[in-house]
C-alpha cells in the first residue's frame, strides 16, 4: 500500500492520528500537498459518502472519518494556501440551519462532507435570519444550503429564497435545501435548485449544480 | 398472539345481546391491545408520554375550537422543553382519550412543575409554567428565552428557545473532551436513587389516576440509554463528561468502552429504581416507558445494526427482562426515524410496545411493520404522519390516513392509536379537529 492509499485508508476508518502520521509522511517524501488533498482527503471522503449512502456506515463512522479528514487537513492547509485558495476549492458553499431552528447534527455533516470534497464551507451556524444567508451570497457564495428539522421552520425557506431574490442576487447562487420534512417537492415548490436527502447526496447535487 | 384468559374474552366478545358483559375499561381496552386482541375498539393515546402528547400551541387551538375553555385561558405546560400541554380530563373525555402518564415531579431542566405562572409564548398563546421557567428575555442578546439547570440563574444557561421559537434546545457546555480524564461517572451524575419524595410523588398520581379507569403509563426516565435529548444534562449545573451531542455520537465510535460501562451502571441504578416504583405502585401501571433513545434518521438508521447489538440491545434486554420477570407491566420504547434495519434485534430485545412508528421515512411502511413484527410488538403510534399531512394536509388526507392506518396496524389487536410523535405547534386546528373524529368514526371493531 503506497503512502497515499494509508492517508485515505486511515480516513476512510476514522484514524485521526494515523491520518496526520500519514499526510507528514507523505509530505515528506515530496508529495504536493495539492495531490494529498485530492487524491488522499477527497477520494477518502468520496468513499465515505458512498459507504453511506450504502447503508455501510452510519453517523458515528462519517463523523470519525471527517474528524480524521480534518486532522489530515490542517497540516495540508498551509501549504495549500501557498498555492492560492481558488485553486484548491471546487466553490464556496454558505451553508445554515434556517431562522427558528437551532438544529445543528445533519448541517454539519453536510459542511464537513463539503469540506472534504473539497469545498469552500462558510458555516453561517442555527438559527440564521434570510438577510445573513443574502450577505453571504453578496460575500461571494456560488451556492447556499439550508437545513430544518422542524415543520415548524421549514416554512422559513421559502423567505431566504425570497430574500436572496429581493436583493437581486438570485441569479448568482444556487440554493440547496434538506432536512427531515423536506421533500424535491417542497424544494421545487418554494424556488430552490436543489434537495438532498442526505449528507453524501447532498456533495452530489452541489456538484451537479456547480457542474464541477 | 397472547393466549386469552376468561376474562379478556369475555373482554373481548364486548357487551352480548342483553348487555351482560360491559365494555372494556380504557385501562382493559389498552391491556386487550397490547395482547394482540381486538377489543371493542381500538385504543387511543394523547398526552400519556413525553413524545404522544401535544404542543401546547396547538392545544390551545384545540381547546378553544371544542369549546373547553374561555377565550384566553392558558393551557399548562407540563413538559417544557418540547413545550407539551396538560391533556386534561376534560380533553380526555371529549376525544375518548384511553391512556393517562405518570412522570417525576421535576421536568428535564430540573425544576418542579409547581407553583404555576402565566406566560404568554412568542406566537402568542397563553400558557401555564413553573415559576422556575425564565420567561426573562432579556438575558439572551437574540430575543430568545434561556432556561437555567434547575431554575438557578447564577450558572450559565443549559437551553434556549430562539425568538419566535416553539422549543427548546440544549446549549451546548462542553469543550475538548479529555480522553485521559475522562470518568464515568461524570457522565452518571443525573442518575441516582430514586428518592422517598419522587416515590411518594409516583404513587400519589398512580392512585388519582387510577379510579378513571384509564390506562397508566409510567415515565420514570432513568433506562433510556444514550439518548441524545437527555445527554446534554440540562439539569446540571455543571455538567461533566461527553455531553455534546455529536461527541457523543462519535463516542459510540472512539469510545465504546466507556459508552458500555456508563450504560452498565445506569441500568444497575435504573433497574433498582423500578424496583423500587413497583414496590409502592405493584401493578397498577400497564406500561413504562423504557426508552426514547432515536436510532433512525429520516432515511435509515443512525447507528449500525452492529452498534445497536453490541452496546444498546444487552441493556434493552436486561430491562426488559427484569420489568417480564418482577412485574405485569408492559414495556414501551420510542425510536424515531428508519429503523426497520434495527426493528428484528430491537423486537428481539423484548419491547411489547413501540412508538412513534415514523411511517414517513425510509423503509417505514406500515403493512410491511404490521406483516412482519405484528404479532410480535404492539403499534404505539404511526396513526398519523406529522411531518406532512397533519401540518400541511387538509381535513380529508387527514381523515383518508386515519382510515388507512387503522386498517393497516388494527386487525388482531396490537395498535394503540397516536400520532407519530407530539402533535406539533402550527398543526391547522381543522386538521386536528378531523383527526379525532376520524379516529372515532373508525376506531370500532371489526374494523369497518
Amino acid at each position: 500500500m503506497t503512502v497515499l492509499e494509508e492517508l485515505r485508508q486511515a480516513v476512510v476508518d476514522g484514524q485521526a492520528k494515523m491520518a496526520v502520521a500519514k499526510a507528514t509522511e507523505a509530505l515528506e517524501q515530496g508529495i504536493a500537498a495539492e495531490v494529498l488533498l485530492a487524491e488522499g482527503l477527497i477520494a477518502a471522503m468520496n468513499e465515505v459518502g458512498q459507504l453511506f449512502e450504502e447503508g455501510e456506515i452510519f453517523v458515528p463512522e462519517m463523523l470519525v472519518s471527517a474528524r480524521a479528514m480534518n486532522a489530515a487537513l490542517a497540516i495540508l492547509k498551509p501549504l495549500l494556501a501557498d498555492e492560492g485558495e481558488g485553486a484548491r476549492t471546487a466553490g464556496t458553499v454558505a451553508i445554515g440551519t434556517v431562522q427558528g431552528d437551532l438544529h445543528d447534527i445533519g448541517k454539519n455533516l453536510v459542511a464537513m462532507m463539503l469540506e472534504g470534497n473539497g469545498f469552500n464551507v462558510v458555516d453561517l451556524g442555527t438559527d440564521v435570519p434570510p438577510a445573513r444567508f443574502a450577505e453571504a451570497v453578496r460575500d461571494g457564495a456560488d451556492v447556499v444550503a439550508l437545513s430544518a428539522l422542524l415543520t415548524t421552520t421549514m416554512t422559513n425557506m421559502r423567505d431566504v429564497v425570497e430574500a436572496i431574490t429581493e436583493a437581486g442576487l438570485r441569479g448568482r447562487v444556487r440554493i440547496v435545501v434538506g432536512g427531515a420534512p423536506i421533500t424535491a417537492k417542497y424544494a421545487s415548490d418554494i424556488g430552490a435548485d436543489g434537495y438532498a436527502p442526505d449528507a453524501s447526496k447532498a456533495v452530489r447535487k452541489v456538484r451537479e449544480l456547480l457542474a464541477v | 398472539m397472547g393466549t386469552l384468559n376468561e376474562r379478556e374474552r369475555r373482554l373481548a366478545a364486548g357487551p352480548g345481546p342483553g348487555g351482560a358483559v360491559p365494555a372494556p375499561t380504557s385501562r382493559q381496552r389498552v391491556e386487550l391491545a397490547l395482547a394482540h386482541i381486538e377489543a371493542d375498539r381500538v385504543p387511543l393515546d394523547l398526552g400519556a408520554g413525553p413524545t404522544t402528547g401535544i404542543h401546547a400551541s396547538a392545544l390551545y387551538r384545540l381547546r378553544q375550537a371544542l369549546g373547553l375553555d374561555a377565550p384566553g385561558t392558558p393551557v399548562k405546560v407540563t413538559e417544557p422543553f418540547q413545550m407539551l400541554g396538560e391533556v386534561a380530563p376534560d380533553l380526555v373525555d371529549v376525544l375518548g382519550v384511553d391512556v393517562v402518564g405518570v412522570s417525576l415531579p421535576t421536568n428535564l431542566f430540573g425544576f418542579a412543575s409547581e407553583n404555576w405562572k402565566p406566560w404568554t409564548m412568542f406566537d402568542g398563546t397563553p400558557v401555564l409554567v413553573p415559576d422556575q421557567f425564565n420567561t426573562d428575555t432579556s438575558a439572551d442578546p437574540d430575543g430568545g428565552v434561556l432556561m437555567y439547570p434547575a431554575g438557578d440563574t447564577s450558572v450559565p444557561p443549559s437551553a434556549r428557545m430562539p425568538r419566535n421559537g416553539f422549543y427548546f434546545d440544549a446549549i451546548k457546555r462542553q469543550g475538548l473532551v479529555d480522553d485521559d480524564h475522562l470518568d464515568v461517572e461524570d457522565n452518571l451524575e443525573e442518575f441516582g436513587p430514586i428518592t422517598t419524595g419522587e416515590l411518594e410523588h409516583i404513587s400519589r398520581e398512580v392512585d388519582r389516576l387510577l379510579p378513571t379507569g384509564k390506562a397508566v403509563l409510567g415515565n420514570f426516565g432513568g433506562t433510556g440509554f444514550g439518548d441524545v435529548a437527555l445527554v446534554p444534562g440540562m439539569n446540571l449545573r455543571h455538567a461533566r463528561g461527553i455531553r455534546d451531542v455529536e461527541e457523543w455520537y462519535a463516542s459510540l465510535n472512539l469510545r465504546p468502552g466507556y459508552i458500555y460501562e456508563v450504560f452498565e451502571r445506569q441500568c444497575d441504578i435504573g433497574l433498582a429504581n423500578l424496583a423500587e416504583i413497583h414496590r409502592v405502585v405493584g401493578d397498577k401501571i400497564t406500561a413504562v416507558f423504557v426508552t426514547g433513545t432515536d436510532f433512525g434518521g429520516q432515511q435509515g438508521p443512525l447507528v449500525s445494526p452492529s452498534t445497536y447489538t453490541n452496546l444498546f440491545k444487552p441493556f434493552h434486554i436486561r430491562v426488559n427482562a427484569w420489568v417480564h420477570a418482577n412485574t405485569r407491566w408492559k414495556t414501551f420504547i420510542h425510536s424515531c426515524g428508519s429503523i426497520w434495519r434495527l426493528l428484528d434485534d430491537i423486537v428481539d430485545a423484548g419491547f411489547d410496545a413501540l412508538n412513534p412508528v415514523q411511517t414517513s421515512a425510509a423503509g417505514m411502511a406500515p403493512e410491511a411493520l404490521k406483516q412482519k413484527f405484528g404479532d410480535r410488538v404492539t403499534f404505539w403510534g404511526g396513526g398519523i404522519d406529522t411531518q406532512s399531512v397533519l401540518p400541511f394536509g387538509t381535513p380529508a388526507d387527514v381523515r383518508a390516513m386515519v382510515r388507512d392506518r387503522m386498517h393497516a396496524f388494527g386487525p388482531g389487536g396490537g395498535f394503540v392509536f397516536n400520532t407519530v410523535h407530539n402533535v406539533q405547534a402550527g398543526v391547522p386546528t381543522e386538521n386536528l379537529l378531523a383527526l379525532y373524529q376520524a379516529v372515532n368514526d373508525s376506531r370500532e371493531y371489526p374494523l369497518g
